[in-house]
């Protein structure tokens, strides 16, 4: 027998824990974002007093603030299309072939996405040292120079976001993968009768089959880009002059470092209302092939 | 067949998951005194006693047990070590603050005791509270960190522990080589010699600047005759002595004499030699001599050059006591048992870790290095980075971004100092 | 293995494509040589982690670089296993993970919910589930850990796996698959009197075995990595995981890259073999949460 109950049994322990570990905090942060709570207030209730919109105001007058997001805004525009049109390439390439081969193949893709960032760092921050690091070396025996990958301003987000790239596209490979294993093989069959070559049946056949998938990986990679974090704080911790400083980052700066906890809790509202905007534009705009 | 294999599954899953809750609960709070849940009831003894709670920093705790063995021994106060990651020692610090849970004595960086102090979460340590600890008066200690030296707002909230300080290190053999018989004595010398050394070729320098350290300018600033804070404890760069310090910073990078990009790796560039010539503290000779052990009798350290005097940063730790512990008098005769010369002496030996105590860095076992001999000269002379708040995100970054924008991207001295003194006007010791 | 098969029948039989066209044989060689390519690169940064890991000090900050250890040492795992406490590190580690499978049924459960039922709510509390996936984790830290202080939870492994036990990524993939359940069969079910506890395990679970397996990867990759939940809510190092363990050896200066190099191969292979055990597993999984 259907007791009205059983919905709300069945997700009522993972919503209540999502909204005491997730909504919770956003809240308890917007209110934070209204006072002045700092180390010393922290420590003592009453030291702290409510400052209305004050550090929204500053946070927008902040040069830093508006660096961070213009860095983040590159990493979103650069990483986001990399991470998915790699993955989807990979796993175009691994579905040619079932074979053993290929299915050991795809691990070695994974890698990236299973390792601990700390590991990562110390790696990546190796092969990119500027004096005596492998890739210059590299270069060098081939008579180029060396690149300054992590100290130059221009060049640096694009190593850091490299990096992340290489982190990214594990997990999205194989959704993709698992995408074009659910293309039934009839389509394909009948485009090849049709005379279609290889290349056309991808571009016509099989990519509009994955629309939800692209979308699916497009929205999870966009959100998990606006708080680009990890890659920037190991390899250069926001530098050289902020440079590769992402918004996560520098509320992290804020609000740990520098114990300004009202600042970063308006800067993490603003973080938020971007993310969660730019997601409902991009679901709006795949509305119609959507369905929920 | 699923069916029963997903039983199967679960049903071992459920039963690991059941014991996990069940030892966690046992084990993961073996002593109620180390959460803090209970308030001075179990200290009001007269004799004090433990469980301690002790934050410090480093990979293991195996180090510091084994010092506070003897502790124990003499005196029954059990010693629990918590080794806590440098990166991540805020993010416990301030949630132990909001939460009131915190431990019974903690490691603090100097960098950090400003911002902890503010918190009010460190115990005051006024004369009437240090006096029953003959090992912990002031005149014990290191000049530039004893008593008041590390007061904030006029209170003392943390006594010394470990000092580090700022040398120069300098290869010998190479610098033989390019002519030069002994390491620079003043920094006009240095530029000199920086310059010549970075002749010797493409990709070869004479010093190196970590972009970094923002102690090294402040370093300079002393060594003109100056100082960073006016008598009134507010951040003043507006002075002659820093501009010298800005020309010599800015000077050595126009020469070419020192690397552009910032991630330089200095033990690598010291023991290759692009780099022959670098200030850096005792944590870069272990390096060195662990990397490369062959590379004895070819390099040395001496004590930094002269401006008008060679005054070099007193860095390192202090060591306070949660304001809100249970165990006040225990804390306190553990931090008087680490601040006797001979724990002092074996501290050194375990970690490698500079005393603060003035005996102990007297002590023949440190004196009879030579290097430590020319660390513990160097630290009679030395002073802390002004205690302002946030040093490493506030002043010490616009100190380093104005220096940096001059040195690495062109910008206008004047131009880059005025914002500098902009971004700074108000941090204060006060 | 055989029920998975039968759920592999109505979507098409995937044949290897190098049986069809002559004219297609050749195709999966250059696949095959660019991806290999490719995993090359992707996975050097790893055999470089290997291979420091068993370097001597000397040999890491040589310049040239050393390819190859002048000789082989595993000095550094006998460090962190005798000296620096890996094992216990260890030993915690599966203990968050076992806790955090625990969060697995309840994402089941939610995403059967927000399925299969429709209640009162439902639209506006999926939406907020959604959501959580937007909120930087930054921003989180502090109230989650006053609620955890609030409970009597701080110090303990259970708090330290709850923050992270439940995931809207989670609830997502698990409500796209249990979409696909066909309603007839759970209604049949109920007709014949079973109660829902009883449709849910014995019908619904086990049609869900591809995507619980997925989410076993997942799961065990998250609580493997765990690294700030961890750090913050234990008061007693013997709580530390493998992450917090490493984080340790980055001293504030002057570190030793092969102890860290060591200490990272230790965290990444057994989620390396979790994968590559559940890897056939994960690939349909996706597939058959109708994500095409």
């Amino acid at each position: 027998m259907r007791s009205r109950a059983t919905p709300y049994l069945l997700v009522g322990p993972a919503t209540v824990l999502l909204l005491a570990f997730g909504v919770l905090p956003i809240l308890v942060a917007a209110v934070v974002s209204l006072t002045n709570l700092d180390a010393a207030g922290l420590g003592d209730l009453s030291r702290v007093s409510g400052v209305g919109l004050a550090n929204y105001a500053e946070l927008f007058g902040d040069a830093a603030f508006w660096q961070a997001m213009r860095n983040t805004a590159f990493y979103v525009a650069v990483g986001v299309p990399s991470v998915v049109l790699v993955s989807l390439g990979i796993a175009l390439l691994l579905n040619r072939s079932q074979g053993r081969f290929f299915r050991v193949l795809r691990s070695f893709y994974f890698l990236p996405a299973i390792t601990g960032i700390v590991a990562i760092a110390l790696v990546w921050g190796y092969l990119y040292n500027t004096q005596f690091g492998l890739l210059n070396y590299v270069l060098s025996l081939v008579g180029l120079g060396p690149v300054p990958w992590l100290s130059s301003p221009s060049l640096v987000k694009v190593s850091v976001a490299l990096v992340a790239i290489w982190r990214g596209t594990g997990l999205n490979t194989i959704i993709f993968l698992a995408a074009l294993q659910g293309v039934p093989k009839e389509y394909l069959e009948a485009a090849a009768l049709d005379g279609a070559s290889r290349l056309r049946t991808t571009w016509s056949v099989v990519l509009p089959l994955l629309r939800f998938a692209i979308t699916f990986v497009t929205v999870t990679t966009v959100i998990a880009w606006l708080q680009f974090f990890d890659e920037a704080f190991v390899l250069t911790k926001g530098g050289p002059l902020g440079s590769s400083t992402s918004i996560s980052l520098f509320l992290f700066q804020q609000g740990f470092a520098g114990a300004r906890f009202g600042y970063a809790s308006a800067g993490s509202v603003v973080l938020f209302v971007v993310i969660a905007a730019v997601t409902l534009l991009q679901l709006r705009a795949r509305r119609a092939d959507v369905e929920y | 067949m699923a069916n029963s294999f997903l039983r199967r599954a679960l049903v071992p899953v459920g039963l690991v998951a059941a014991l996990a809750l069940a030892a966690c609960s046992t084990t993961g709070s073996t002593s109620p005194a180390a959460t803090g849940s209970a308030p001075g009831a179990s200290g009001a003894a007269a004799a004090p006693t433990g469980p301690l709670t002790v934050w410090v920093m480093g990979d293991t705790t195996a180090h510091f047990d084994a010092l506070v063995k003897p502790f124990t021994q003499q005196t029954g106060i059990q010693v629990k070590t918590v080794a806590i990651p440098w990166d991540s020692v805020d993010q416990k610090f301030t949630t132990a603050v909001a939460s009131g849970d915190g431990p019974d004595v903690l490691q603090v960086g100097l960098s950090k005791l400003r911002t902890y102090a503010d918190t009010g979460a460190l115990l005051p340590l006024d004369d009437a509270t240090l006096a029953p600890y003959s090992h912990l008066a002031s005149a014990n200690f290191l000049d530039g960190v004893a008593g008041k030296a590390t007061a904030v707002g006029g209170k003392v909230v943390s006594v010394p522990w470990i000092s580090d300080t700022r040398v120069l290190f300098y290869r010998s053999d190479i610098l033989s080589a390019a002519g030069i018989s002994s390491p620079p004595a003043t920094w006009d010398e240095l530029r000199t010699d920086a310059k010549k050394l970075a002749a010797r070729g493409p990709g070869q320098y004479g010093y190196y600047i970590p972009q970094w350290d923002s102690p090294l300018p402040v370093e300079m600033t002393w060594d003109f005759g100056g100082d960073i804070v006016g008598p009134d404890g507010a951040v003043n760069f507006d002075t002659p002595a820093f501009r010298k310090a800005v020309d010599l910073y800015t000077g050595l990078y126009a020469d070419k004499s020192v690397p552009t990009n910032s991630d330089f790796d200095q033990t690598q560039g010291f023991v290759s030699g692009v780099a022959p010539m670098l200030v850096s503290g005792p944590y870069l000779a272990a390096a060195i001599k662990d990397a490369a052990p062959d590379l004895a009798g070819k390099w040395s350290v001496a004590q930094l050059p002269k401006g008008t005097t060679n005054t070099s940063l007193l860095a390192g730790s202090n060591m306070a006591v949660w304001a809100k512990t249970a165990h006040k008098a225990a804390a306190l005769t553990l931090l008087d048992f680490l601040s006797q010369p001979a724990t002092q002496v074996t501290w050194f030996g375990l970690n490698g870790d500079l005393p603060t105590v003035k005996a102990a860095l007297a002590d023949p076992t440190l004196t009879s290095d030579p290097l430590v001999s020319v660390y513990a000269a160097q630290l009679a002379n030395a002073k802390i980075v002004p205690l302002v708040p946030n040093w490493d995100g506030a002043t010490g970054k616009a100190l380093l971004d104005a220096l940096n924008s001059i040195a690495l991207t062109g910008k206008d001295k004047e131009a880059a100092l005025t914002s500098l003194f902009a971004a700074t006007k108000g941090q204060s010791t006060n | 293995m055989s029920s998975t098969d039968t759920l592999a029948t109505p979507r098409a039989v995937v044949r290897p494509a190098t049986r069809s066209h002559g004219r297609r044989a050749r195709r999966p060689w250059v696949a095959g040589i660019v991806l290999t390519l490719g995993a090359v690169l992707t996975a050097f940064p790893f055999a470089w982690m290997i291979v420091s890991a068993v370097k001597p000090r000397s040999d890491s900050l040589a310049y040239p670089p050393h390819l190859l250890p002048s000789h082989v040492t595993v000095q550094y795992f006998t460090q962190l296993l005798r000296q620096l406490d890996f094992g216990r590190y260890l030993v915690n580690t599966l203990a968050v993970v076992l806790i955090s499978m625990v969060g697995l049924l309840l994402m089941a459960m939610a995403g059967y919910g927000f399925a299969k039922f429709s209640f009162r709510g439902k639209e506006p509390l999926f939406f907020l589930v959604l959501t959580t996936m937007m909120i930087p984790v930054q921003v989180t830290m502090i109230p989650t850990y006053l609620i955890l202080n609030g409970i009597g939870l701080t110090n303990t492994l259970v708090g330290i796996a709850l923050p992270t036990l439940v995931s809207a990524f989670g609830v997502f993939l698990f409500r796209q698959f249990m979409a696909t359940i066909p309603t007839e069969v759970l209604e049949a079910a109920r007709i014949d009197g079973a109660g829902e506890a009883r449709i849910f395990a014995r019908i619904v679970l086990p049609m869900s075995r591809p995507i619980l397996a997925v989410q076993v990867v997942l799961t065990f990759i998250t609580g493997w990595n765990s690294f700030l939940w961890p750090l913050v809510i234990a008061s007693d190092q013997g709580l530390y995981t493998l992450s917090v363990g490493i984080a340790l050896l980055n001293q504030q200066v002057a570190t030793n890259p092969s102890l860290q190099m060591a200490a990272a191969a230790v965290m990444v292979v057994p989620v390396l073999v979790v994968f590559v055990v559940f890897q056939r597993n994960i690939v349909q999984g996706f597939a058959l949460s109708g994500l095409k």
